[in-house]
C-alpha cells in the first residue's frame, strides 16, 4: 500500500514553473531515494508536500487521507517529518527536553515529569539502537549525533514518514553507516523514508526504490535492484542538448596562478595551474571542498598549509591582501554575502573599489557614475537609476552589479562562487557570456558551480572535487554531464580517475 | 504596469516623508511650543528659538548625539557617553585649573574623550564583547572614577569645595572661555546666535559630509547594513566598529568642552544624567534605523532639537510639574517610533501584498 502519492503536482515562481505535474509514491516500509540536479525541483516537491509552500494544482494523499495546500502542523500531526539539512534542534536544551519539546510530560501542578521524560528517553533511544545520554546538552552533541536526535524526536511523535534531506553531507564514513543502519532497522518496522542524496554508493546501499526528477519533470521511477548508476546519471542529467553555444576557443596566455599542495579547511594537497584567460570551472556536491577551496584563494577562509602563486608572488593573508594582488571573488549565496541591502545600486557597485583606494578619503560621486554607467552598459544592467536601492533589481541584475563591483577593481583573477545561483535563464545566458568575454579580455577566470550545464558552456577545463580533493580534471573536449557526475558523485571509484590529475 | 504610473506621486511624496519625516516632526514639535507660548499671553519670538538652539539638550546632547548616531548606524550602541561627559569634563577643568592654557585644556577635552572612546572600541571590536554590556560596564566606571576623584584632588585644583569641577574664575583666561565663547552670541541684526551652536552646528556639517561624501561613511553604514559582505568587499569591520567608538569619544571631547564654557563646571554625582539616553532618543528621533544600516546624519540635528523642544514644552505649560516631564519625553518618542515602525505594516496590510515566507 501506498503511505504516500503526491499526483500531478504543478507549481511556478512569479511566472516560472518549476514542477509539471509530477506524480511521486512512496510505499509503506521503503526508503525511497529522490534524485536530481540543483534545481530539478526536489526542494520545492518536498516543501511543498510538508505544507511550507502552496501548490497550483495536483493532490497529496498521505496515509489514506487527503489533503490540500495543508498547514505544516497539519502535516506534522499526520506523521510526516522533515529532516532538514540544517539541523532544528535547540542547543541550549537537554537532549531529553528537545525529544519533549512543546509536548512536555507535565504533573497535576503543571510541574514538568522530567524522571518520565528521561525514562521515555532512554527507552526511546534502546529501541532504536542509539547510544546518546539524553541528559546533555545538545550543543555537546556532534553533528551526527543531532541528525539522529532530529530523527529520533520524529520518531517518538510517531511520524510514519520521514524525508531526509542530504542527511549525510556532515557525516564521517562510520557515521554513515550507523545511520544507515538504524535506518535499515526502522524500515523493518514499517516506517517509511525518502532519502534525498546525491551520492551513488550510499543511493545503492540503501533505497529500495528511487525518483528522478529534471527541471521539474518526472524522468524516471523504479527499483534500485532493476538500475545501474550509469543508468540514473543519465536520467538525471538528461540528453546533451546544448540550446545555445557560449563557448568559443580562445587563445591561452602563460602560467598565471599556481597552487602548491594547498590545504584548508575542507580541501587538502590542491595542486593546479591555470593559465592567463583561462576559464576554469570547479564543481564538486556540497561538502566537496571546492567552494572553501575558492573562499582560501581570496583569504575569506584561513589556508593550513600549501601556497598560492600569482604572477610568481605568493599571495596569502587577509583579503585585503589578495585585492592588492588584483583577485577577485563572486561569494556563492548572493543576498547572505553580497547585497548590502540599505544601499543604493551605485554604492554597491563601488564599495569593493573603495576598500582598496581608501588613502583617497573623498568619494566623487560624477566619476563614479561614468564609471558606472560604463560598466552598466558593458554588463547590461537594466536598473532605472543609480540611486535606487540594489534590492529594488531582479537577482540577474543584482548579481551583475557584482560583477561590476568587482571589474571596478580591475582584478586580474575573478572567482566566482556559484555565480548563476537565483538568476533567471536570459540573465543566465548573459552572465555566460560575460565570462566568456572577460577570458577573452585576458582575465583568469574560475567558476566554481554545481550545475553542471553550465560548466561546459563556460570552462577550458573542469576540475572536480569529492571528499576535499580532486578527483579528476576534464578538459573541454572531454566535459560532458554524465562524466562530470559519475565523478563528482563518486560513482567511479576515485582511485581510477587520479592518475588522471598530472595532466594539468 | 498601470497601477504603478498612476501611484508616482503618491510614492514620491511617500519616500520625501520617509525620507525627511525628522524635518515634520521637528516642525511639529515647534508650532506646538509656539501654540503654548502664545496661550501664555507671550509672542513666540527669535528668543524662543535662540534659547532652542543653546539648550544643553542641544549641544551637549547633540554633539554625543552624532557619534551615537555613527555606532547606531553599525549597529550597535553606546550607553557609556554620559558618564564619559563627566570624566572628561573632569579632566579638561583640572587641566584648565592647572595650566591656564587654551591650547591645553582643549586637547585635554579631546585626547581624554578620544581615551575613554577607544577603550569602548577595543573591547568591542578586537575584544569582541557585546557593545551593551562593554558600554555599561564603562558607563559605571567612567562616572564612579569622575566620583573619586572630586573628593580626592585638592580644591585649588578641583576650583571647587563641595564635590564639583568648576572653573577657576582667578586664571586670566577664564573670562574668554566663558563670557566670550561658553556663553556669548553673535549677534546679526536682530538676531543672536550662541557661540557653542556654531561649534554643535560645525559638528554636524562635518559629520553628515563624512556620511554622505567620504569612503568612510560609506563603509559605517555597509558595516551595519551587512556585516558579512561588507567584510567580503575588503573593508576591515573591525577596524570600522573600533572607529565609531573612538569618533564618538572624540565627539563627547567636544561636548566637554561646552560643557566646561558653558556651564562652568560639572558635579559628577549629579550632572549629566541619562545623557546616553538623550542621545538615543535624538538619533532614533532623528529616523535613524536602531537595527544599523540605515537613516541620515542630519536628522540627529532635527532630532536633537525636537527633544529640546518638547523640554521646553513642557516647562512652558506652568499646570505641569518637571517630574512629569519625562512622561512626556517618553510618550512622543513612542508615538514617533511607532508611526516609523507601523507605518509599513499597515500600509503593506492595505496593499495586500504578502511576503514569500521561504524562499527556495
Amino acid at each position: 500500500m501506498s503511505i504516500l502519492e503526491l499526483k500531478n503536482i504543478s507549481k511556478s515562481f512569479t511566472g516560472t514553473q518549476v514542477l509539471f505535474g509530477v506524480d511521486f509514491f512512496v510505499e509503506e516500509g521503503e526508503i525511497h531515494a529522490l534524485l536530481g540536479e540543483n534545481g530539478a525541483g526536489k526542494s520545492t516537491l518536498m516543501n511543498i508536500l510538508a505544507g511550507v509552500l502552496p501548490m497550483d494544482n495536483g493532490s497529496i494523499t498521505f496515509d489514506g487521507q487527503e489533503y490540500y495546500n495543508p498547514s505544516i502542523q497539519q502535516m506534522e500531526k499526520a506523521g510526516l517529518a522533515f529532516v532538514h539539512q540544517e539541523l532544528n534542534v535547540v542547543n541550549d536544551l537537554t537532549v531529553s527536553e528537545n525529544i519533549f519539546l512543546n509536548r512536555e510530560i507535565v504533573g497535576k501542578t503543571r510541574k514538568l515529569n522530567k524522571k518520565e521524560m528521561l525514562a521515555q528517553s532512554r527507552k526511546l533511544f534502546d529501541d532504536l539502537g542509539v547510544d546518546i545520554d539524553p541528559t546533555i546538552l545538545v550543543s555537546e552533541l556532534k553533528t551526527s549525533q543531532k541528525q539522529l536526535l532530529e530523527i529520533c524526536r520524529a520518531l517518538y511523535a510517531d511520524a510514519k514518514l520521514l524525508i531526509l534531506d542530504e542527511p549525510t553531507t556532515a557525516l564521517s564514513n562510520d557515521e554513515i553507516e550507523r545511520l544507515f543502519g538504524i535506518l535499515k532497522a526502522l524500515k523493518k518496522t514499517g516506517k517509511s523514508f525518502i532519502f534525498i542524496s546525491h551520492k551513488m554508493p550510499e543511493i545503492f546501499d540503501l533505497a529500495d526504490r528511487y525518483t528522478v526528477l529534471r527541471n521539474g519533470k518526472l524522468i524516471s521511477t523504479g527499483d534500485i535492484k532493476d538500475t545501474t548508476t550509469f543508468d540514473i546519471t543519465c536520467d538525471m542529467v538528461g540528453e546533451q542538448f546544448v540550446d545555445k553555444e557560449t563557448y568559443a576557443e580562445h587563445e591561452l596566455g602563460e602560467i598565471a596562478l599556481e597552487l602548491q599542495n594547498y590545504s584548508g579547511q575542507g580541501f587538502s594537497d590542491v595542486n593546479l595551474r591555470v593559465k592567463k584567460g583561462e576559464v576554469v570551472a570547479f564543481t564538486g556536491l556540497a561538502g566537496s571542498g571546492a567552494s572553501e577551496l575558492m573562499q582560501s584563494m581570496f583569504g575569506a577562509l584561513r589556508v593550513e598549509s600549501g601556497s598560492m602563486f600569482f604572477k610568481g608572488k605568493d599571495v596569502r593573508g587577509n583579503i585585503t591582501k589578495f585585492m592588492k594582488s588584483h583577485i577577485a571573488m563572486l561569494p556563492t549565496n548572493r543576498k547572505e554575502n553580497s547585497v548590502i541591502p540599505d544601499m543604493t545600486v551605485l554604492e554597491n557597485s563601488y564599495i569593493a573599489e573603495h576598500s582598496l583606494s581608501r588613502k583617497y578619503p573623498v568619494i566623487n560621486k560624477k566619476r563614479e557614475i561614468v564609471k558606472y554607467d560604463d560598466l552598466k552598459g558593458k554588463l547590461n544592467i537594466k536598473a532605472q537609476s543609480p540611486d535606487d536601492l540594489i534590492t529594488s533589481l531582479s537577482g540577474g541584475n543584482q548579481q551583475k552589479v557584482f560583477l561590476a563591483r568587482w571589474l571596478n577593481t580591475e582584478a586580474e583573477i575573478l572567482l566566482f562562487d556559484n555565480p548563476t545561483q537565483g538568476v533567471d535563464v536570459g540573465a543566465k545566458e548573459e552572465i555566460y557570456e560575460l565570462i566568456m568575454r572577460f577570458a577573452e579580455a585576458g582575465k583568469t577566470v574560475i567558476i566554481n558551480t554545481l550545475e553542471i550545464p553550465e560548466i561546459k558552456k563556460v570552462s577550458d577545463r573542469c576540475v572536480v572535487f569529492y571528499a576535499g580533493r580532486v578527483v579528476k580534471i576534464f578538459d573541454h573536449e572531454e566535459i560532458n554531464e554524465r562524466d562530470v557526475m559519475l565523478y563528482s558523485t563518486n560513482a567511479i571509484d576515485a582511485a581510477a580517475g587520479s592518475e588522471s590529475m598530472e595532466d594539468n | 504596469m498601470e497601477a504603478k504610473k498612476r501611484n508616482k506621486p503618491l510614492k514620491i511624496a511617500g519616500s520625501l516623508w520617509k525620507k525627511y519625516s525628522f524635518v515634520l516632526v521637528f516642525i511639529l514639535i515647534l508650532v506646538v511650543y509656539a501654540i503654548t507660548i502664545s496661550s501664555n499671553g507671550n509672542t513666540f519670538n527669535w528668543g524662543h528659538i535662540s534659547g532652542i538652539l543653546s539648550s544643553q539638550n542641544t549641544v551637549i546632547v547633540g554633539t554625543m548625539a552624532l557619534g551615537m548616531g555613527f555606532v547606531i548606524i553599525t549597529g550597535q550602541i553606546d550607553l557609556s557617553v554620559g558618564s564619559a561627559l563627566v570624566l572628561c569634563s573632569g579632566v579638561t577643568v583640572v587641566v584648565f585649573n592647572i595650566t591656564n592654557n587654551i591650547f591645553l585644556t582643549i586637547l585635554a577635552a579631546l585626547g581624554s574623550g578620544l581615551i575613554l572612546g577607544s577603550i569602548n572600541g577595543v573591547l568591542v571590536a578586537y575584544a569582541k564583547m557585546p557593545p551593551f554590556i562593554v558600554t555599561l560596564g564603562t558607563m559605571l566606571i567612567y562616572r564612579s572614577l569622575a566620583l573619586s576623584q572630586v573628593r580626592a584632588i585638592s580644591p585649588d585644583i578641583t576650583g571647587s569645595s563641595s564635590s564639583q569641577f568648576a572653573l577657576l574664575s582667578d586664571n586670566s583666561s577664564y573670562n574668554f572661555l566663558r563670557m566670550v565663547f561658553g556663553t556669548g552670541s553673535l549677534k546679526i541684526g536682530a538676531f543672536s546666535i550662541p557661540y557653542v551652536t556654531f561649534l554643535f552646528v560645525a559638528m554636524v556639517i562635518i559629520f553628515v559630509y563624512i556620511s554622505k561624501n567620504t569612503k568612510y561613511g560609506k563603509s559605517v553604514y555597509a558595516t551595519g547594513s551587512n556585516e558579512k559582505a561588507t567584510h567580503l568587499v575588503g573593508i576591515k569591520v573591525q577596524r570600522v566598529k573600533f572607529s565609531v567608538f573612538a569618533l564618538t569619544g572624540l565627539l563627547v571631547g567636544v561636548a566637554s568642552l561646552i560643557q566646561v564654557c558653558k556651564i562652568g563646571n560639572i558635579t559628577p554625582a549629579s550632572s549629566a544624567q541619562a545623557y546616553e539616553m538623550y542621545a538615543i532618543a535624538a538619533v532614533v528621533l532623528g529616523g535613524i534605523n536602531m537595527m544599523g544600516g540605515r537613516g541620515n546624519v542630519v536628522g540627529i540635528l532635527f532630532g536633537a532639537l525636537s527633544y529640546t523642544t518638547i523640554n521646553f514644552i513642557i516647562v512652558s505649560i506652568p499646570s505641569l510639574s518637571a517630574d512629569i516631564q519625562n512622561t512626556f519625553q517618553g510618550l512622543v518618542l513612542l508615538l514617533v517610533i511607532l508611526v516609523q515602525t507601523a507605518g509599513p505594516a499597515i500600509k503593506e496590510k492595505f496593499t495586500g501584498r504578502r511576503k514569500v515566507v521561504t524562499q527556495l
